[in-house]
């Protein structure tokens, strides 16, 4: 049975060896024990002994070459010929372990090809969530046609194949998150005969085999949780910085809806406790309390806008990403110039929905708060009053409790009034608030990214 | 070669347990050098007369104690290849279930209290279990296995002096292979070895350590005394370690020539002379222990390719082992 | 009910056990005809004579190995380290061999051995052998730590920690020796693991181990005056921790002090306010203060001893400032 020789681990640190000189010629006589190449490692120079006896053959590292430890060099054959010619000898010794890839490659049995990675497609993203596929394993593809679908923070966009020729391999299935960077496909010139398709967590799995990896490395079979859980509630902000409260009594405002801001503009003593929720409890009525406050202050800007763009956008998304609910993607679009995670009330016709809207603010991950319009569980970030295809054109409310963004619309376009006061929201807040949303009303493919 | 009764059996299986430590241990350093096996070993090739002349005296209720060097104590007590190579490839059906490894490696059921990672550690644990066998009314001796580096450790001498004060049956194997580490034992040894325990009244001998059948005889008048009550003992074994401190210790000639190596392989190596003398007093023929060799290389090499293949352990024992029921 | 001391619990709770079980045996400096400098153990050489009450030489490590041997083999080793100052000196015996064997044998050997030892300062012993060290042990996977707080549960703890299967160190706070305390006569054990709480109450829990257990419920008083209800818990063992019952408490108060004789810094009370603060943290209506040692070798003088350790009147400030909803300063 032919006997790999393999590049030894010599010293404490060492991960490569120098072949400074072969001391056997292929095709010579072996006997074990017979210095068989001369290695430079860790400043010293020694002999590395054959371990059987034979035949050296298929000498694939020449003098002179660094060879990462492990690596198969040569072989010990039972004849000078067997084996003698380019290819490289099997990688594992005698057993039926499978046959391990050369060290410095990282792909094992792939075809070999073009990869399309995971693009960078937002500015903190480090990963993007592979939607679907457009194209199956063997298909004919051209430089234009969409490959496939990914989700990352901020939207879903479509990653073109980027070049002519046939889908060799699909590395990750959909609904796995994939670095950027990662390969999710191969693309080769030739149609293959038998195409691959596997999930990234496979990959993962079989890797640490292949490099005989020490550490029983759990592997990531099943991808990340593409959905968040948790519904953020908004955190009490404080008029000028951030409130001191204890974890206990923001806990209690939060399920009891109780507004610490308010407990902080009455001027009472920080940190609170929770006995201080029982001073909030008795201050004066809110609504009464917080228009007096804000009504003297209101801030009012408006948009205008030539063409509303949602209607044909929340079709897309319905077609191609099953988001039914027009609100949630209302919402999102509103949110996504909030500091996250935030809430949005949306209302129309007397009914108001609440939405959650997560950090990242992907449109698919806006969520309702609550099933059931009456209830509203806490104070939302932003309402967004939905006036379209009605006969109001303008509107001057003054202040409310929270920041409203009116949306009417008539034969010209839509028009967008925000009215906040200003402890709820600055003035450039305000402005690129308004701004952004109205370019996302007109055109919100276009904004997505 | 000392003169004892002839003893086919006897003899054949110490020569095979010698054979298959030396086989085990070329094993391990395969598996080190191709990087298929985590972490460092040290290598017991060269010592496999004293674990063997000693454990070949030892009956399973017997216990040992063992070392970071530790594979040939593990083979002479008894422990089967493919459990050893499990552990030592961290492999859930180890002895330790992956989670000793080289240093820690030890079949517990036939009387290894466990290899012992730390110089001299082991000592108490071994005369602990003596003052056990003695408090209990058994006869059972225990063996601490430990290099010359050891003798350092204040820790002997404190357990060397309840031993003698209590008369316990432990019998103190120190393996004096020439070298603490990297360093000669001359240099951090002060006076004689064997005095260190005549210090205390501990009867001393020191013995060729690759003569297996004298260490065999020795051991086996001493453990017979210990079980009487004349205990403790303390052996001294001249022998000498092939490879380097462990694996990884590969460029040593600032610290032993190749010259001396090579004559201890050539001239003194256990394995050999015990050959000989087989042939020699006819108890066995080339051809057989040409065919006891081959069967054991071929057991090696199936329980290397069985560990190999074997499973890790469950991440879920991670945490299990921590505290005994 | 009677009433025994400390030191007279203990001593019932070995003599029991090895009436109980012949594998038990008792080894240590000065633990036979002298019974310990603190005489806990006198009269049980007279009982179990020399075989099972061994006098050892002065030798740390080495007798602490020996039980570690003995106990891997068959028998159940109490040892006794006369000051738990010595325990540096067993580190190795201990942390290395002990803890570690059932693990490294991947369950096949166990060390069902107890290492009894003391702490507590205020003895006018200086700074090697007033230390309290039990967070040294408490931190190494594979040993349990048993700080009984009166009379009772060191008879209770004592008992359950001779039959355990795994090393336990138990530290009696040596200035209660003399302390009295109901303990029934007949038999009866504490689990390791389970608190027990020693005075029920609404606006803040006490944590306190072994000495600490009086500090607190004086405190827990002082505060009753003002109208504060303290609930004071003794966990008993800090390893394993009744987390359980410490979080039902703070859940319910909503506010915490922990109070151990060890250090302040890297210790006990630091691990377990970290736990409440990890787990129950929306409860929390204050900061939960860790009350230790100060971070000072033991002094001799008493003018300066007596301060580094807690007093029932600075936990009953601290207590007050926290009910009252004040800033703790970080200085």
């Amino acid at each position: 049975m032919p006997h790999d020789v393999t590049m030894p681990q010599l010293g404490m640190a060492q991960d490569a060896g120098k072949i400074v000189a072969w001391l056997k010629a292929p095709g010579d006589p072996v006997t074990k024990g017979d210095a068989l190449f001369e290695v430079e490692t860790d400043k010293a120079t020694m002999e590395v002994e054959a371990q059987e006896g034979g035949f050296l053959t298929a000498v694939t590292a020449a003098e002179g070459e660094d060879v990462p430890v492990g690596a198969v060099i040569a072989r010990i054959s039972d004849s000078a010929e067997d084996d003698a010619g380019p290819d490289a000898p099997a990688a594992v010794t005698g057993s039926d372990t499978p046959p391990a890839s050369a060290p410095t490659s990282g792909a094992d049995d792939l075809p070999e090809g073009t990869s399309v990675t995971m693009p960078q497609l937002g500015m903190a993203q480090d990963s993007g969530l592979l939607v679907t596929w457009l194209k199956s394993p063997g298909d004919p593809v051209a430089v234009d046609d969409l490959l496939f679908e990914v989700e990352t923070d901020k939207s879903t966009m479509e990653v073109p194949a980027g070049q002519d020729g046939y889908l060799l391999a699909t590395l990750a299935e959909a609904g796995e998150e994939v670095p950027v960077g990662e390969a999710v496909a191969i693309i080769g010139d030739s149609e293959p005969e038998a195409p691959i398709a596997r999930a990234r967590g496979a990959a993962a799995a079989a890797a640490p085999k292949a490099e005989a990896d020490p550490a029983p490395a759990p592997a990531e079979t099943s991808p990340k949780p593409a959905r968040e859980q948790s519904k953020p509630a908004p955190a009490p902000r404080a008029v000028g910085g951030r409130i001191l409260a204890s974890p206990k009594a923001r806990r209690i405002a939060r399920e009891q809806g109780l507004d610490l801001n308010r407990l902080a503009k009455a001027g009472h003593p920080q940190p609170f406790h929770v006995r201080d929720l029982d001073s909030l409890r008795a201050l004066p009525d809110t609504a009464a309390g917080s228009q007096a406050g804000s009504q003297a202050a209101t801030r009012s800007l408006t948009a205008k806008v030539a063409t509303d763009g949602f209607a044909a956008f929340a079709g897309w998304a319905k077609e191609a990403h099953g988001l039914t609910d027009a609100d949630a993607l209302l919402a999102g679009l509103a949110g996504a110039n909030l500091p996250a995670p935030c809430t949005v009330a949306v209302t129309r016709l007397g009914q108001t929905r609440q939405f959650a809207v997560p950090p990242g603010r992907a449109l698919s991950r806006v969520e309702p708060v609550s099933a059931t319009p009456e209830e509203t569980p806490s104070s939302p970030d932003l309402v967004l009053r939905d006036l379209r295809g009605g006969s109001i054109r303008a509107v001057a409310m003054g202040g409310e409790d929270h920041p409203v963004l009116t949306v009417m619309s008539d034969d010209t376009g839509l028009t967008l009034t925000l009215e906040t006061s200003p402890n709820q929201m600055d003035a450039d807040a305000a402005i690129t608030l308004l701004t952004n949303f109205a370019d996302c009303m007109e055109q919100p493919l276009q904004h997505l990214l | 070669m000392a003169k004892t009764k002839t003893n086919t059996e006897d003899y054949l299986r110490m020569y095979r347990q010698m054979v298959r430590i030396r086989t085990f241990e070329d094993n391990a350093n395969q598996l080190y050098l191709s990087a298929k096996m985590p972490g460092l070993t040290h290598m017991y090739s060269g010592e496999e007369a004293v674990a063997v002349g000693i454990c070949e005296a030892l009956t399973d209720d017997d216990r040992i104690t063992s070392t970071h060097r530790g594979h040939g104590h593990c083979v002479a007590k008894g422990a089967e290849f493919k459990e050893m190579f499990c552990e030592l490839l961290g492999k859930e059906e180890g002895y330790c279930r992956g989670k000793g490894g080289s240093m820690h490696i030890a079949d517990q059921s036939h009387g290894n209290l466990g290899a012992n990672a730390i110089v001299g550690g082991s000592m108490g644990i071994a005369t602990g279990s003596a003052l056990r066998a003695k408090l209990q009314g058994n006869d059972d001796v225990t063996v601490c296995f430990f290099g010359d580096g050891a003798t350092a450790q204040g820790l002997m001498y404190e357990v060397m002096n309840m031993a003698a004060l209590w008369k316990l049956p432990v019998i103190y194997a120190c393996e004096n292979n020439g070298y603490s580490e990297y360093t000669k034992t001359d240099e951090i040894a002060a006076g004689s070895i064997t005095a260190r325990a005549e210090a205390f009244g501990i009867e001393a001998h020191q013995i060729d350590g690759q003569d297996v059948l004298a260490v065999n005889a020795l051991t086996r008048k001493l453990v017979d005394r210990a079980r009487k009550g004349e205990g403790p003992f303390f052996i001294e074994l001249m022998t000498y370690r092939y490879h380097g401190h462990h694996v990884g210790d590969i460029n040593r000639e600032y610290y032993r020539s190749k010259d001396e190596e090579r004559d201890w392989k050539d001239n003194r190596d256990p394995i050999v002379r015990f050959r000989a003398y087989l042939v020699e007093e006819g108890i066995a023929s080339e051809d057989e222990i040409e065919a006891m060799n081959a069967e054991i290389e071929t057991d090696a090499r199936e329980a290397v390719a069985y560990a190999e293949a074997a499973r890790y352990p469950d991440v879920s024992e991670v945490d299990m082992h921590v505290y005994a029921d | 009910m009677r009433e025994i001391t400390l030191s007279q619990a203990v001593n019932e709770a070995i003599a029991e056990e090895m009436r109980r079980d012949p594998t038990v045996f008792l080894m240590g400096e000065d633990v036979a005809e002298a019974g310990t400098p603190f005489k806990v153990l006198s009269g049980l050489v007279e009982e179990f004579g020399t075989d099972r009450v061994l006098d050892t030489p002065i030798s740390e490590p080495g007798f602490v190995g020996l039980a570690v041997g003995a106990a891997m083999t068959g028998a159940r080793p109490i040892v006794d380290l006369m000051f738990g100052d010595f325990i540096y000196l067993v580190m190795d015996q201990l942390c290395n061999q002990a803890a570690k064997q059932h693990y490294m044998s991947g369950g096949k050997l166990t060390v069902p051995m107890v290492l009894r030892t003391n702490m507590g300062a205020t003895r006018r012993s200086a700074a090697q052998h007033s230390q309290s060290l039990q967070a040294l042990v408490a931190h190494i996977p594979g040993l349990k730590v048993a700080m009984p707080s009166s009379a009772y549960e060191a008879k209770g703890l004592m008992k359950t920690a001779i039959r355990d299967n795994n090393p336990v160190v138990i530290f009696e706070d040596k200035l209660m020796y003399q302390d009295k305390a109901p303990v029934p006569e007949e038999e009866f054990l504490i689990p390791l693991g389970e608190a027990h709480v020693k005075r029920a109450g609404d606006d803040i829990t006490l944590i306190a181990t072994s000495s600490m257990v009086q500090v607190a419920e004086k405190a827990a008083e002082m505060l009753a005056s003002d109208g504060i209800s303290a609930e004071v818990i003794d966990p008993r063992t800090i390893v394993p921790l009744d987390e359980a019952t410490l979080l039902a408490s703070v859940k319910k108060t909503s506010r915490a002090i922990v109070i151990d004789e060890g250090h302040q810094s890297y210790g006990v009370t630091a691990e377990i306010a970290s736990r409440l603060n990890e787990r129950a943290f929306y409860h929390l209506d204050a900061p939960v203060l860790r009350m230790g040692a100060m971070d000072v070798p033991v002094p001799f003088s008493p003018a300066l001893e007596d301060i580094t350790v807690p007093t029932p009147e600075g936990v009953a400030g601290n207590a007050r400032k926290l009910c009252a909803g004040e800033m703790i300063d970080a200085a």
